[in-house]
């Protein structure tokens, strides 16, 4: 529930004027609502009375059939303002936490990102926000407007008909319609985190079946992944059966209540008339007043049935807007080159260092080739020189901006122009086709794209992603095996491209071919 | 292609046709509780006269009977909904098989839909016809019955009154109308932002360490958070039009209610002598008028509310027929266990991406390097012989053309090493193979020389790796998919660039595992730039120009 709370201040912190301003104009479509009903009862059974008595003439009629239009008139303009002005507020808000979160997540360590799956990430971002939509708008304001609509009301009936009336219409639909809530937002407690819980699981299940589909395929267990699927499918939508059950028992139960509480107002203050401590008008006022409460319970509905759901949105929102940003900076050294001192590096935070004291100067200009057999830690050593990761010991010192080819680029869906325009946006076409000629990547800058840069070969990938670290000038750069899936000729002329491209730049590359070797400087061996 | 008004209509109204029976029984039961009000507005209305006039009245037994009869329409509502929501669930269930089914063959190539938007239309967007079956459709049935009751009983009291709701109802279907068809060009406006705003995040989550690598974060999130912006308004301006529509809908309500009230009360006082039968009218008469009127409008009121769940609802039909009409190329076979079959493959006359491929000709027991230069077609090549990208039937193995008859048996003998690793989201075991022994794992680990790579990872076989295996080394993932290889014991190996990201000594370590595969009778065929594995390979030939 702490959760819960964190959002609504974020919320109200955020939009806190439009927030109040829809607040109240709920509590005044509430009020009007039950107002006008009350009135035109009152006013009907009054003028019949006068009218049985012979008095039509002298009955004032002009003010009560003037309240009843302006409040007819009036909540209509109050309900328009205030679903607008709420909705609009509440959107806003989501979607700067929106960008918060997904900054949050973008801001995390190398580790978590390396083992991030983008379905799972995407559910917070989108399916969990989109649950916290109804918190303010469909919990917290329809039961603040119902309790002081209720208060209000209830000194009302208390004054103008009898206490005794008053406190059994608004106590049955405060005490009876919150405690059906209550009752009914328990019952959907569970079922509902549990259906959120499943559709999230179904979705990200989706998404690693279709992503994984060929290899799915060729081992002939696309149909046993898919019945897989199906499986989930199904107890997905038990849950959220059982969910909707427990919403519909809870409308049913309101109804019964709002019924109950109706019959009982007509018989109470029927004997207060038979007792002759009333008029008939006032117990007409009584009535209707009682049957137009109904609908300050109805409102409350959904949003108690939504409750589990929400929580445990808000339970997993909060714990990644809380997740501590741990950008590393590499270096603040300003000698241009690449020096590193007594450097050791593990793969990732935590395990053993797989370089120890490496002691390496690269000068503008210079290239120096990694090498060494598979798993001794070439990579690592590059990810701890990028930042990635951070050194177990010794110093990096770079001296001026570091480019980094990792050994698995990802690419994104979009042209060729949008993936160099990520990592330069005010780049034009001209530099943008030179710096894919000094890759050696003939591809016209409208190539589409698929998810993940589908589409192209592996080789080309590679170019590609290598042209995106290119164009933004690095001073250093680093090459995990740059020539990885091209043919000989392609790569002599990549990585002389490479060189012509940044003549003064200090290039490390972590490397096992022959031609890797053909522009380095010197080797190092791990 | 954009679908029609009447193709998306139809299409609706073919997915919700299996269940038609249970929503008759829904719709039904909507109308008999709603006609049950007009009986407790009876009561009330008589209860509140004899109040008036001083008449003798058995108070407690009405009472009683309001709270019986809202009883009964609890019971019809709850009746109902379990019909709405039984039909609803058979009907979720039924198109996300099929979504399903269409989308898991589709060949892994450029054009096809991204897999976030498909997910999103499989569990999201297919889960909003349980609103739309379960609110709009019983709505849909009162609206056409309700008013048209009340407004007979209207008019039979009092024909003034009966005007009263016959001039402000009818107004209302038609503003409706109008603004319903602005709602579902917004509607359909802001799911296309929805899908949008999904397959971009998807990619750029997928690619966040290099986002930040190339100092992109801020460029991505200012480009979200526009996107986000956009969606904000997007919805914003759906949710105005139906904001709109109902503050019109209520207004007539409000205005058809007020009038009502008004005309009783002259009517009563005696200052109105006409809009009667015959008689003026009474005070029972004229409170059950006056309740009757917003229930006259109740029905509309809850049309308008449903009518975002019915725009949804067409959006998802629309999406249905987008996914169902486009051609995109398919995985030939169902991708089923089968039992292996092999032969010589021949390829004649093949297309590939507008490029054209060599004709081949490999016996059984071959082994083969594709060679040719990046970009020249040798992995399509490569999927093309597993079938997973049509090949327009060049394709023939054992003399049987390769389709969805015979693929499957194909596949079965087959092992695919892909050059883009991919590890499904479970442990390094279930990714190897999930029925193999202890013993016959060790044993391809050790053919992959991948022993001491899992001997290092943290739970060992139990580990799972990162989509694209982040844990290990790009040579290190590159071993264990030869080793989830040598597990499918296949008569055919489709390798592509198998030796890279290795070192030499590796490389020439996993070219001997292959060749043992190989000498053991299996069909070897690799697409590579390595020249020691070229030089490995008794056969070599050129892809591409």
């Amino acid at each position: 529930m702490r959760s819960l709370w964190h959002i609504l201040r974020l919320i109200w912190r955020d939009r806190g004027a439009a927030m109040r301003r829809g607040l109240a104009l709920t509590v005044v479509v509430s009020l009007f609502g039950i107002g006008l009903l009350a009135l035109s009862g009152w006013f009907i059974v009054a003028a019949g009375v006068a009218g049985l008595a012979g008095l039509g003439t002298v009955f004032d009629v002009f003010r009560p059939s003037a309240g009843v239009r302006f409040l007819a008139i009036a909540r209509t303009a109050a309900r328009y303002g205030e679903r607008l002005l709420t909705h609009d507020a509440t959107l806003k808000a989501l979607a700067s936490l929106r960008v918060r979160l997904l900054a949050g997540v973008s801001a995390a360590d190398f580790a978590t990102l390396s083992r991030l799956r983008a379905g799972g990430a995407l559910n917070r971002l989108t399916a969990d926000i989109d649950a916290l939509d109804g918190l303010a708008i469909r919990l917290i304001f329809p039961a603040l407007a119902g309790l002081i609509a209720s208060i209000a009301t209830l000194i009302g009936l208390w004054y103008l008909v009898a206490p005794v009336v008053a406190l059994w219409a608004v106590g049955v639909t405060v005490l009876g319609g919150g405690g059906v809530l209550v009752l009914a937002g328990r019952a959907a407690f569970i079922p509902g985190s549990r259906a959120e819980m499943r559709q999230q699981a179904l979705r990200a299940g989706v998404i690693a079946h279709l992503r994984g589909r060929a290899q799915l395929v060729v081992a002939g267990r696309l149909l046993e992944s898919r019945q897989a699927l199906l499986d989930q499918d199904r107890a997905a939508r038990r849950d959220a059966l059982q969910q909707s059950r427990a919403e519909w028992r809870a409308a049913a139960m309101l109804q019964v209540m709002a019924a109950v509480a109706l019959s009982g107002t007509l018989i109470l203050a029927g004997q207060h008339v038979l007792d002759g401590r009333i008029g008939p008008a006032q117990a007409a006022l009584a009535v209707l007043a009682t049957l137009a409460m109904a609908e300050l319970t109805a409102a409350l509905q959904r949003g108690a049935a939504e409750l589990g759901r929400m929580r445990d949105a808000a339970g997993r929102v909060v714990a990644a807007l809380e997740t501590p940003p741990t950008i590393q900076i590499s270096a603040s050294e300003t000698a241009p080159g690449l020096q590193l001192c007594g450097l050791s590096v593990a793969p990732l935070p935590g395990r053993q260092p797989v370089v120890a004291n490496l002691d390496l100067t690269i000068l503008p200009g210079e290239t120096v080739a990694l090498t060494g057999p598979s798993g001794r830690g070439k990579t690592a050593v590059l990810n701890t020189v990028a930042g990635l990761v951070p050194a177990v010991s010794g110093r990096v010192r770079a001296g001026g901006r570091v480019g980094y080819l990792t050994q698995r680029p990802a690419l994104i869906a979009g042209t060729v122009r949008d993936t160099l325009k990520l990592a330069s946006p005010d780049a034009d076409d001209g530099p943008m086709r030179d710096v894919l000629a000094a890759c050696a990547l003939d591809l016209p800058l409208d190539t589409r794209l698929g998810e993940g840069g589908a589409g192209l070969s592996g080789g080309q990938s590679r170019r590609l992603a290598l042209a995106r670290t290119l164009i933004r000038h690095p001073d250093i750069l680093l090459l995990d095996e740059p020539t990885e899936g091209l043919d000989a000729p392609t790569a002599a002329a990549m990585m002389r491209g490479i060189r012509e491209w940044l003549p003064q730049a200090a290039i490390l590359i972590a490397a096992h071919r022959d031609h890797d070797l053909i522009p380095a400087t010197r080797i190092v061996v791990l | 292609m954009v679908p029609t008004h009447a193709e998306i209509a139809a299409r609706l109204s073919a997915l919700t046709a299996p269940q038609r029976q249970r929503l008759k029984r829904a719709a039904i039961a909507a109308v008999v509780a709603e006609t049950l009000w007009v009986l407790q507005a009876a009561l009330l209305a008589w209860g509140l006269a004899g109040l008036a006039t001083g008449q003798p009245l058995p108070l407690t037994l009405m009472g009683l009977g309001v709270a019986g009869l809202g009883l009964a329409r609890a019971g019809l509502a709850l009746f109902g909904a379990a019909q709405s929501e039984a039909a609803a669930d058979a009907v979720i269930g039924a198109a996300r098989l099929d979504c399903l089914t269409r989308a898991d063959r589709r060949a892994p190539e450029a054009s096809a839909p991204s897999s976030a938007a498909t997910a999103a239309l499989i569990v999201d967007k297919l889960a909003m016809l349980r609103p739309y079956l379960l609110r709009w459709h019983p709505a849909q049935a009162r609206v056409a019955a309700v008013p048209l009751l009340i407004l007979l009983i209207s008019f039979a009291v009092s024909w003034a009154a009966g005007l009263i709701l016959a001039i402000s109802g009818p107004l209302i279907p038609i503003f409706m109308a109008l603004i319903g068809l602005a709602a579902r060009d917004a509607s359909a406006r802001q799911m296309d932002e929805i899908a949008g705003l999904n397959a971009m995040l998807i990619d750029r989550l997928a690619a966040l360490i290099d986002i930040r690598l190339l100092d992109a974060r801020d460029t991505m999130l200012a480009d979200f958070e526009r996107r986000a912006d956009h969606l904000r308004r997007r919805t914003l301006e759906v949710l105005r039009i139906a904001f709109l529509s109902s503050a019109v809908l209520e207004l007539f309500a409000a205005l058809g209610v007020a009038m009502m009230a008004v005309f009783v009360g002259f009517s009563l006082l005696g200052q109105l002598g006409f809009g009667t039968w015959g008689d003026a009218i009474t005070i029972g008469e004229g409170i059950f008028l006056l309740l009757m009127a917003p229930a006259f409008f109740q029905p509309l009121r809850d049309i308008a509310a449903a009518w975002h769940d019915r725009v949804a609802a067409q959006s998802v039909a629309r999406d249905l027929l987008a996914d169902q009409a486009a051609a995109d190329p398919q995985i030939i076979g169902q991708g089923r266990p089968d039992a292996a079959r092999v032969g010589p493959i021949a390829v004649r006359g093949m297309v590939l991406r507008g490029r054209d491929m060599p004709d081949l000709d490999i016996a059984p027991g071959e082994a083969v390097a594709l060679t040719g230069v990046s970009g020249g077609g040798k992995s399509s090549l490569l999927l093309a012989l597993a079938g997973l990208i049509p090949s327009g039937g060049a394709v023939r193995i054992g003399g049987a053309v390769l389709d969805d008859k015979t693929a499957d048996a194909w596949r079965a003998g087959l092992a695919l090493i892909p050059q883009k690793i991919h590890f499904l989201d479970a442990t390094l075991r279930e990714n190897l193979a999930p029925e193999a022994s202890d013993k016959e794992i060790a044993a391809a680990i050790q053919l992959a020389r991948a022993s001491a790579v899992v001997a290092r990872l943290p739970d060992g076989l139990q580990t799972r790796l990162g989509e694209e295996g982040a844990g290990v080394s790009g040579g290190e993932a590159r071993r264990l998919t030869i080793a989830r290889a040598a597990l499918r014991q296949p008569a055919v190996i489709l390798a592509d660039e198998p030796t890279a990201d290795l070192d030499e000594q590796t490389a020439a370590e996993v070219i001997e595992g292959l060749l043992g595969l190989h000498r053991r009778g299996a069909t070897l065929i690799a697409a590579t730039h390595d020249p020691r594995l070229i030089a490995a390979l008794p056969r070599r030939i050129e892809v591409g120009p």
